[in-house]
């Protein structure tokens, strides 16, 4: 049995929690779920070590024990998957998993007992594939496996995941699941902490709300909506969850692409885009949504040909591109989207810094760009010259859409707009698309979450293997069809 | 001002407090010899071309590469600069032309020699560290063999007034004695700082080489064209090479090719180091490294006039290296 017991957690003068007590008991999955900045963070790394709390304590099994450092609370059994993995590309499977620790005979690592011991490891966790498997060619999900090997092997017996299917396909979600519960089984006590609500309803026992470090309530997956989940998140009612769609009013195509491909392996793909209209893309992750979105921005290599109003663009730079009016808000904010460690204001300029004069750089008119986009998008922030990486996930999107915002584009492609977001910030990113829809752009939503291409777009291109395996719209348009097509089931069946 | 206020104050302008710090400090040492006026003309006009390297390395650094091969290149440009003057001059070795042509020598062969490392770079796509590691080595090989292993002179003396000559301070009561010649090389010197300080920090370029430095995927994912941007901060120290060549060169009147510019570049690198530049690019300052360049002179300056043995003064170097980061960490994390 581990306890929080009034744990309250001061940075400085920001206070991320305010007096939490938490229970997480074997054979148990304890759903935590809260907006960004609701403390879940804080409060998994209380227990796994990286913080100590202000006030309050961790108690287990009753007695009160002092984390310090993550080797304390792994060996006490608490061990944490962090979201982004923290796995050495070159080393083997095996290697990864006894880290720091591997099995000595004399001064050398005994690699045979690592082998075996990996393998036993590996089983449990249902991998296929061994422990000689160099970890740079595994996939996201078999890495999360290692992950979780590597936490077995610590005789893990509270396991803290956080969002650990935010990268997952649907069939791997399944896997993971079933993992989980193989874990709880054992009587390991598994924390989940997600922003994808229908997959913690599922998987979870009980499931605990943080609102601004505080804990707001308990709730039964078994008499949960995610609707209620998101309620008590953000603690007000928030009613419908996507804004109502208008109807396309032009028949302009805006984009026309025939036979794109970015690979020599794949069909090309051909689609038209018209203004004012949002067309999804939907696929499993490797299908190829990103690969196209990037070849059509001109950050990737491909064959075929893309026109923009007209306009043959399948030569030109990703600047010439940009200034004709296609941009690409990349699904990876932090790597791609963003420069975190400049200001707020020096990102939402730069597409668009020497438009105006290629010698000189206006500040003032760099600031007042950044000034109305807070305004616009209602970033949260108290000072445009911070750098973005004081910004919580939601405001940090913001930023990233802001800059090509800036550039006045005709066609927009959203890559996994709203990945890693909280509630309330989705949705004002949603509003924010179909506005610009409404105003007459044309939209490309690469999203892996199906409610939301099915709730935000008029059409929806299903992608397999780099190329389009479905359109739908309409009433075609929902999960059942849009997974069939998205795991080529459809012509099978 | 509060403490916090006052510590991201110092974190800021960590260059300026290290350099007060060491001024006074070496007042209070030795006031007979480093307040002496010809002390700190001694400072200005002996590290000038190291600070006229130093400002290219700063935007080299600031968009995350490093340059290895800038003090090689400074010999192999003087050395063929000085030969190429000297046959253009013939028998009339008084013409003043012969700067022009010394000077164009040596700055087409930085900027060329900058443009081949660029391209290794961007287009090659090969390791900064190691394509100007080659330089390094093959630079000097290269004005090695040009110049037979020696040293080659300039015709006459007029090519030393650019290096030389300079502007006159007047005598003054009570501190200057005698007039003091403040060298062209150190205006030359200052008059960069301005230019390379405001393209840093007022030009589109400036602004791309730190978002290249600081993360360059997201600078390519801006729409930024990064190799060009990275393409540029080479050619440009190896511009400032040709100048700092220049400026050797005709100060001395001669380029010994084994020597000019020895360690030129890790003076360079550890002055923009000391001046608060990240070494992984994204953030530097070109006032910061005006103040490292300055503090490496008077170290060298006090060291020297205090009867330090020379082979303790590295020591003593990488010492205010250290303490120089120390003191401005903090500010990038």
């Amino acid at each position: 049995m581990l306890d929080v017991v009034g744990v309250r957690k001061e940075f400085g003068t920001v206070i991320a929690l305010r007096g939490v007590s938490l229970q997480f008991r074997p054979g148990e999955v304890h759903g935590l779920i809260g907006e960004n900045g609701a403390g879940k963070s804080t409060l998994m790394k209380l227990l796994s070590g990286l913080e100590q709390p202000t006030v309050g304590e961790v108690r287990l099994d009753g007695n009160a024990v002092n984390l310090k450092g993550v080797q304390s609370a792994i060996d006490r059994g608490i061990v944490m998957i962090h979201q982004e993995l923290n796995l050495v590309d070159d080393l083997s499977v095996a290697e990864n998993v006894f880290l720091g620790r591997e099995p000595r005979k004399g001064l050398a690592i005994d690699y045979a007992k690592m082998r075996t011991e990996c393998a036993g490891l590996l089983e449990k966790v249902n991998a296929k594939f061994g422990p000689d498997t160099s970890v740079r060619g595994l996939s996201i999900a078999d890495k999360q496996l290692v992950e979780i090997a590597k936490a077995i092997s610590y005789d893990a017996k509270y396991l803290i995941m956080d969002e650990p299917t935010a990268v997952l396909t649907g069939p791997e979600v399944r896997s993971l699941f079933a993992l989980i519960r193989d874990l709880k089984a054992r009587n390991v006590s598994v924390v989940y902490i997600s922003h994808l609500l229908p997959e913690i309803l599922e998987i979870s026992d009980r499931i605990s709300v943080l609102r601004d470090g505080e804990f707001v309530g308990e709730l039964d997956p078994k008499t949960s909506t995610p609707q209620i989940l998101a309620e008590s998140m953000v603690g007000r009612e928030l009613g419908e969850v996507f804004p109502p769609l208008g109807a396309r009013t032009s028949d302009e195509v805006v984009l026309e692409v025939t036979n794109l491909s970015t690979t020599p392996h794949h069909q090309p793909v051909s689609f038209q885009l018209r203004a004012g209209e949002i067309l999804g893309m939907a696929g499993l992750i490797g299908a190829g949504r990103t690969e196209i979105s990037e070849a059509l921005a001109g950050f990737r290599k491909s064959t075929g040909q893309v026109k923009l109003a007209g306009e043959a663009i399948e030569k030109l730079s990703p600047s010439d591109r940009r200034k004709r009016g296609l941009v690409y808000v990349s699904e990876d904010r932090k790597g791609r989207g963003l420069h975190l460690t400049l200001a707020i204001s020096e990102n939402a300029s730069l597409p668009t810094l020497a438009d105006a004069n290629r010698f000189r750089v206006n500040d003032t008119q760099v600031d007042s760009i950044a000034n109305g986009w807070v305004e616009k998008l209602g970033i949260k922030t108290s000072n445009i010259h911070a750098p973005v990486k004081s910004l919580s996930g939601g405001n940090q999107q913001k930023v990233a859409i802001a800059k090509w915002l800036q550039c006045n584009p005709k066609v927009v492609i959203f890559d996994e707009p709203t990945r890693g977001v909280d509630v309330g910030a989705k949705r004002e990113i949603y509003n924010l698309i179909v506005d610009l829809a409404k105003q007459g752009l044309a939209v490309i939503l690469v999203s892996s979450e199906l409610p939301e291409v099915i709730g935000l777009c008029h059409r929806v291109l299903v992608l397999r293997n780099g190329t389009c395996e479905a359109e739908l719209a309409g009433e075609q348009l929902n999960e059942k069809t849009i997974m069939t097509s998205a795991a080529g089931l459809e012509k099978q069946a | 001002m509060n403490t916090q206020s006052m510590k991201s104050t110092v974190e800021r302008n960590g260059a300026l407090f290290a350099f007060l710090i060491l001024f006074i400090g070496s007042a209070l040492w030795k006031p007979g010899i480093f307040l002496q006026p010809e002390s700190i003309r001694n400072i200005l006009n002996q590290n000038a071309s190291i600070g006229i390297l130093a400002l290219g390395m700063t935007l080299v650094i600031v968009a995350g590469g490093i340059d290895l091969s800038v003090g090689s290149l400074m010999a192999l440009a003087g050395v063929l600069g000085v030969q190429w003057m000297n046959q253009a001059l013939g028998t009339n070795a008084s013409d003043p032309k012969g700067i022009w042509v010394a000077a164009a020598s040596c700055i087409a062969i930085g900027g060329i020699a900058g443009l081949i490392n660029g391209l290794l770079v961007t287009s090659g796509k090969i390791a900064p560290f190691i394509v100007t590691l080659a330089g390094l080595v093959g630079f000097r090989s290269m004005a090695q063999a040009f110049a037979d292993g020696g040293e080659v002179r300039a015709v006459g003396s007029t090519f030393a007034s650019l290096g030389q000559d300079g502007i006159t301070i007047p005598a003054l009561p009570f501190w200057i004695t005698t007039p003091l010649v403040i060298q062209w090389p150190v205006f030359i010197f200052f008059v960069m700082a301005a230019a390379v300080g405001f393209v840093l920090n007022r030009t589109p370029f400036g602004r791309y080489c730190i978002a290249v430095g600081a993360n360059e995927q997201a600078a390519k994912y801006s729409a930024i064209n990064t190799n060009r941007i990275k393409l540029w901060t080479y050619v440009i120290v190896g511009l400032c090479a040709g100048i700092a060549s220049l400026c050797v060169s005709s100060r001395m009147n001669s380029v010994t090719s084994g020597q000019l510019g020895n360690n030129a570049e890790l003076d360079a690198i550890a002055a923009v180091v000391i001046g608060g530049a990240r070494m992984s690019g994204g953030y530097a300052r070109v006032t910061g490294t005006v103040f490292g360049v300055l503090m490496l002179g008077i170290i060298t300056n006090i060291l020297t006039a205090s009867d330090v043995s020379v082979y303790w003064q590295g020591f003593v170097k990488g010492v205010i290296i250290l303490l120089a980061v120390l003191i401005q960490r903090g500010r990038s994390d």
